[in-house]
């Protein structure tokens, strides 16, 4: 089980989906949107996904998970605006034992992160947003707020 | 033979909306490498350099720069990326 979705996560279909009669460990993970408070706020992010090869990324990383520690495997990942302390990520992951499931589950998140073409676009608390995709940064204040931006 | 092929190229993130669409059919000469497609891109982009650590996907599969294009072919763009 992965995909992508525009709704709120949830694990408990995800934990549904790898739980097995055999299996004595099942790992979950949420990635949340981090304030940053401190640095400059964060309130939101908007994801963006190529989404036929965000998909094929998805199931290929499940896949490799599923071979490599003998783990079921599900994974979901947000689209759309997530706010902050809301999950954008969800992963979980069985197998016979815990180690296995651990691996598993830290697999999949890992390599999702870096495979995985979904872009990021951080909502700032000013009022200002900007991609994180390596291009030069372009943020675009709100009117009103404040001028030079710190990116 | 024409000597043009069409491709499709999807743009995302800031690209996307540098270009102010998510999807720019082109024209280009036929076998041009997926790596060079990047000049043929409209003014508000081609203008810059390709950023560092981009990689480009044909039809769904990840691709290298040099690949030739043929007619008919989807191009990504693929920015890198920061995950989470």
């Amino acid at each position: 089980m992965t995909g992508l979705t525009e709704a709120p996560l949830e694990l408990g279909p995800l934990m549904a989906h790898v739980a097995d009669p055999e299996h004595g460990g099942l790992a979950t993970f949420l990635g949340m949107v981090r304030r940053e408070q401190g640095k400059r706020e964060v309130v939101a992010i908007v994801y963006e996904a190529y989404e036929e090869l965000a998909l094929a990324e998805l199931a290929a990383v499940c896949e490799e998970a599923g071979a490599r520690f003998g783990a079921r495997v599900a994974a979901v990942h947000r689209t759309g605006r997530v706010e902050v302390g809301e999950p954008s990520v969800a992963a979980a992951a069985s197998a016979p034992h815990r180690p296995a499931a651990f691996a598993a589950c830290r697999f999949v998140i890992d390599e999702l992160k870096v495979r995985a073409p979904i872009w990021k676009l951080m909502v700032y608390a000013d009022g200002a947003s900007a991609w994180l995709d390596g291009r030069e940064a372009r943020p675009v204040p709100a009117a009103g707020t404040r001028g030079a931006s710190a990116l | 033979m024409p000597p043009e092929i069409a491709v499709t190229v999807r743009l995302f993130a800031s690209l996307r909306e540098a270009a102010g669409t998510d999807r720019l059919e082109m024209s280009v000469p036929r076998a041009t490498p997926v790596g060079a497609l990047w000049s043929h891109l409209p003014e508000e982009i081609a203008g810059e350099d390709p950023p560092a650590g981009l990689r480009y996907a044909v039809n769904h599969e990840w691709t290298i720069p040099g690949a030739p294009l043929e007619d008919g072919d989807e191009v990504a763009f693929v920015l890198p990326v920061s995950g989470g």
